[in-house]
Order: C-alpha cells, then structure tokens, then sequence
C-alpha cells in the first residue's frame, strides 16, 4: 500500500518543468546571472591574477553572486507550489486521481529542481566557456563540483520553499514564507553577531563557534562549502585598512558539510510531506 | 400502483386515475361523457437496484472545521448504477461531504468506502473508482485543453489517444489550440467534464455540476449525466438547485447545517412531507377576497388568493366539490390548473422544520 508510482512522479515533473521553464521571472533572472558570471570571470580571466587572482577568486566572487540568485529563483519556483495551487482549485481535481500525495510532492520537486539546474547550467556553462577561454581549464574538477554544490544549494531552498507553500493556507501568505527563507542568512548573521558580542568577545577575536554556526545558515553553509571544494583554507575580512584572516575550523570540512546539505535538504522536504498529507484540500 | 388526477380536455373536470407508470386506459369523463386516452407517466420511483452493491458508502462522517461543524455524523449509501443528489443550501456541507468521499480533507470521524475501498487506507484503489469534478474547477492557465487532457490521461494511466475524442464530445475542439487561461468559466466547467471521463470511471461525483451555467451547456451536462448513467454508471452530484435534481435523480439526500434530513425518492419526499397538489382557480371580480363559502368545505388545508386567482390546498378527491360549491354561490370559474408539488417546496419545508420553524 506504501509503494510509490514512479510514473506519476514523472508525470508532474514533466508538467512542472515545461510550465515553469517559461516563468518570465526565472528567464529575467537566470539571464542576470549568465551577465554577472561573464563579467566576474572575464574581469577575473584577463586581469590574469593581478587582483583577482586565478579561478579560484572568481569562484569566490561568483559564490556571492550565486548565493542570492540561486535561492531567489527556488523561492519564486516554490513558494506557492502547494497554496497556490489549492487556493485556485487546480489541486483538487489532481488529488482525487488515482495519486498519492508523496508522489505529487515529490514530483513537483523534481519538475522544479530540473528548472534550476537547468538555469544554472546554462549560467554556470556559458561563465565556465568564459573562464576556460581566459584563464585556462587547471580548476575544471574544482568547477564541476562548484556546479554541482550550486544545484545542491538550490535544491535546498526549493524544499525550504516548498515547506512554506504546504504550510501556508494562501499565496499570499507564502510569500512570507519565502522572505523569511530568502533574508534567513542576513536573520541569521545578526542574532550571531549579537550573541557574539553578548558573550564578551570581538570581531577581531572570533571563536570557533561562530564559524561552525555556519551549518544553521544554508547561505553562509554553501559559501563555505564552496572555499573547501577550492582548497581555501581561510576566511578574510576586509576592515578598512586592516584585513583580517581566520582559519577555516575542522569541523567544517567537506564530508561534514556535504552531511548538513543532506540534512538542509531532508527535513523541510520530510516535514513539507507532513504538512501536505495532513493538508485539508 | 400510482393515482394520478386527470382533467378534462373539455368541460375541465378533475378524476382520480389508478394504475401503473407507463400503461395507457380509456376515460370517459363523468361529468361530460367526453372519451379520452390517459397515459401514466413513467415512474422514477423504482430503483435501478433492488439490492447489490453499493458505489459509496459513508458512515458517521464528522468534519470540524476550528469551531464549526461542518458536517455532523452524516451516513448514506449510493447503490450501484443510480442517480443520486445531494441537495441542500449554500453552506450546507455539500462540498465538505464530497472532499471527504475522496479523501481530499481528513475527517474527524467517520467512514468513507468508493466502490468497497475505504478511502484512508486504500485511498488510490478507491479513486481509481471515481472521475471528479469540483465545484470551482480550474487547471494549469500555461496549458491548452489538449495538453491539460493528456496530463490526466498520464496521471490516471490511460493512453492518450483518448483526449481528444472527449473534448469533441464536450464541444470544445475549435478550441484545442488555445490557451486554458483564456477560457470563459463554461468552457472551463466543459473541459472539467471531458477531464471527468478519463478512464471511465464507474462513479462519477460531480459537485455542483450546473452552477454558474448558461442554458445550453446546463443541457449538455444534464444529457452527458442521463448518457453515463445509461451506461451503468454511478452518479452521486450536488446542488442547490432543486429542478436540475428534480427530474435526473432517482434519489435525494437532504442535509442541512452538516445533518442528513431526508433520504429517500424524489416522490417518496413529496409523500413523506404530505406536499398536495394545489389548486389555482381564476375568478374575475374575486379582487384578493376569499370566498367564505371554501372556508366551509371539510378537508380545505390552506386558501390563499392573489388578485383574482384562489389557490387551494386540498386533497385531489374534493376539488370537485370546491369547484361546485364556488360555482353554486354564484362565481364565475374562467380557469383552473393544478399545480405538481415540487421538491423546492419539500426542500424550504424540511429545511424551516430543521431549524424549528413550521
């Protein structure tokens, strides 16, 4: 009685791949990304190292810009995945088909995982042409994994995203949801630096946990993420004259990284099938 | 056995007629002796079956919405093969019956079956029994009708070629290339219908179905019931309007504020709520005053008179005496006509007799 029709699972994500490939929003913003990832890497390529470095520091430069836009399309994909749809009835008449909810969710997460990584493949491909042109191809292991955390990272926000579409009774209250998600970092990052400085430390002398706090924050989570796949050890942080530099802790390393991205990822979409199985229609 | 009241074509006596649904006698007019053929309307009070199975079951249901009942310990059965409708006021409980039956809101008591499948446990097994189409229906805006049918044949795992011979059979194939989006409600509702169809279910529960339609297509969804019925299925269809169910239903449930207070044939509702015929008799010069002469007449239940027309609740077999009394008292009778009840005076009956009115 539990087993799962992988047909029907295939049959939402296909609708929802070529129903959303079209969303003006996604092709505005995917187009933003594909301009700001040639010019971070072709500055970045025929400086050839004298201020940004090699492909590595683009990455770092590409990361910030990925980290906003990455999580703005999940949300936009996801945020009224299931309110919207029940509140217009379209909902009703695909759950009284021979369907079970696990299935519809989890088609619609594929559908729309498969709008973002095609988005950002076509961004990260079109920007790694323009790297591999300019400064040669030695990272290209490196990149690959970049594009793979990318997909990974926006997979996170889309279940995040979807949570708050089965939580929320209307669309309009998703959106709230989707701030919520999307700001959660800048949330995040205050409370910490509030806590820091509550507990009698500095900026100049950050304790270990203030770096592991990253996991809470699946921005920061990924950016971090990001500096372990290129090998960067340290964090900077530049402070008007001074620039300080801080260590990478262990306890982020990759495997355990990779580990909270599994979890960032499996407890919304785990607690987006409660919320959508217990959902009245 | 039925006892029908026939008038005469000719001097407008009234007699009471016995026999069976569809027979034909001879009548020869006892006031006039005018010859004349009456034929006896084919009964709708007999059930398709007698016994068997049953297409939906619902046992106890209880929906409590924060503070609201819903629908409160609510129980029928639909048999096999019949027409049912589920009738009641907006806010009734109607849609909240229905979303139960297919398992799309969770219950707080209760048990649903489709077709001998409860709906919790074996919830895909029981839809697979049914084609649903919801009160306010809509699909994806991006999508055109046949693309919108080929998903659901995808979903309910039927081959596609069936899509577009079911939105011809709606009407909508000039407008197969278009845009869902850009559809009027009816046109909507209509592939709501063509969507319904998929996999020829052999229930079908239509919420709603009419509401909201202009005439022609309140036609084409009526003919599209009576043809599904005909081809064994089930139908179970809601509605706040009592003539569509009137004549398409074999029986009724009646629920009111989530409580079921009648279940039973269309004309078995009419017996049961004691709802005559009435009597309309046109007298010129009457001007809104009641004959004195009918509130002496035994077995008169009700006089009402509106300008110059009297209406009478009374039983069939003393209408000819009200019409002799009144014409011996000296008025002129231009016309009389007999009114059927009609199940919206069942329906405003039980529905004031459920909140305490008369």
């Amino acid at each position: 009685m539990l087993g799962i029709n992988p047909k029907i699972i295939y049959t939402i994500a296909k609708k929802e791949f070529l129903d959303n490939i079209r969303n003006k929003w996604v092709i505005l913003l995917t187009i933003i990304f594909v301009i700001l990832i040639i010019v971070f890497s072709y500055v970045a390529g025929a400086l050839g190292g004298e201020l940004f470095g090699d492909v590595e520091s683009t990455v770092v430069f590409m990361v910030g810009v990925t980290s906003f836009i990455i999580p703005l399309i999940a949300i936009i994909l996801g945020f009224a995945t299931i309110s919207g749809e029940a509140e217009n009835g379209s909902l009703y008449v695909v759950l009284s088909y021979p369907v079970r909810r696990i299935e519809v969710l989890t088609g619609k997460l594929v559908g729309l995982g498969s709008v973002i990584s095609v988005s950002i493949l076509i961004g990260f491909g079109i920007g790694g042409l323009t790297i591999a042109l300019t400064a040669g191809t030695q990272s290209i292991a490196s990149y690959v994994a970049f594009i793979f955390l990318s997909i990974f990272i926006g997979i996170i926000y889309l279940s995040l995203a979807i949570l708050g579409s089965t939580i929320s009774k209307t669309r309009t209250r998703s959106i709230a949801f989707g701030l919520l998600i999307l700001f959660w970092g800048m949330i995040y990052g205050t409370v910490m630096f509030a806590i820091l400085y509550a507990t009698g430390n500095s900026f100049e002398n950050m304790p270990e946990w203030f770096f592991n706090s990253a996991i809470l924050s699946p921005g920061d989570m990924h950016q971090t993420t990001v500096m372990r796949v290129f090998g960067i050890a340290e964090i900077s942080f530049n402070m008007g004259p001074q620039t300080l530099t801080f260590p990478i802790p262990d306890f982020l390393s990759l495997g355990n990284l990779l580990i909270c991205h599994c979890v960032w990822f499996s407890i919304p979409f785990s607690l987006a099938y409660y919320f959508f199985k217990r959902r009245d229609i | 056995m039925i006892t029908k009241t026939a008038i005469c074509p000719n001097c407008k006596y009234e007699v009471a007629l016995r026999g069976n649904p569809g027979e034909k006698i001879i009548v020869i007019c006892p006031s006039c002796n005018t010859k004349g053929v009456f034929t006896f309307p084919e009964g709708k009070t007999e059930l398709k079956t007698e016994t068997g199975s049953f297409a939906i079951e619902v046992d106890g249901l209880t929906k409590i919405y924060k503070d609201v009942t819903a629908v409160d310990d609510l129980s029928f059965n639909i048999r096999t093969g019949e027409i049912f409708g589920l009738l009641g006021p907006n806010g009734a409980g109607k849609t909240t019956t229905i979303k139960a039956i297919l398992g799309l809101i969770h219950v707080n008591s209760g048990e649903i079956k489709i077709n001998g499948f409860d709906i919790k446990k074996e919830g895909v097994e029981a839809r697979r029994s049914v084609g649903y189409l919801p009160e306010r229906v809509a699909f994806y805006d991006n999508l055109t009708p046949l693309q919108t049918m080929h998903f659901f044949c995808e979903l309910w795992g039927v081959d596609k070629s069936v899509a577009k011979p079911l939105i011809r059979e709606v009407g909508l194939e000039d407008a197969i290339g278009r845009k869902v989006g850009t559809f009027s409600k009816g046109m909507v509702q209509l592939l709501g219908v063509a969507q319904v169809m998929i996999g020829n279910p052999p229930v079908y529960i239509l919420d709603e179905p009419m509401a909201g339609l202009d005439a022609r297509w309140v036609k084409t969804i009526r003919e599209k019931i009576k043809m599904l019925n005909e081809e064994g299925a089930t139908i179970l269809f809601s509605s706040h309007v009592l003539s569509e169910v009137e004549t398409l239903c074999d029986r009724v449930a009646i629920i009111n504020k989530g409580k079921l207070i009648a279940e039973d044939t269309v004309a078995n509702l009419n017996k049961y709520l004691h709802i005559k015929p009435r009597l309309e008799i046109s007298i010129p010069g009457l001007n809104g005053k009641i004959p004195d002469v009918i509130k002496t007449i035994g077995g008169v239940e009700a006089v009402d008179v509106k300008g110059d027309t009297l209406f009478v609740t009374c039983e069939s077999s003393i209408r000819s005496h009200i019409i002799t009394a009144l014409q011996n008292a000296g008025f002129k009778i231009d016309n009389i006509k007999t009114i059927e009840p009609s199940l919206e005076e069942a329906f405003v009956k039980l529905i004031s007799k459920d909140e305490g009115g008369a």
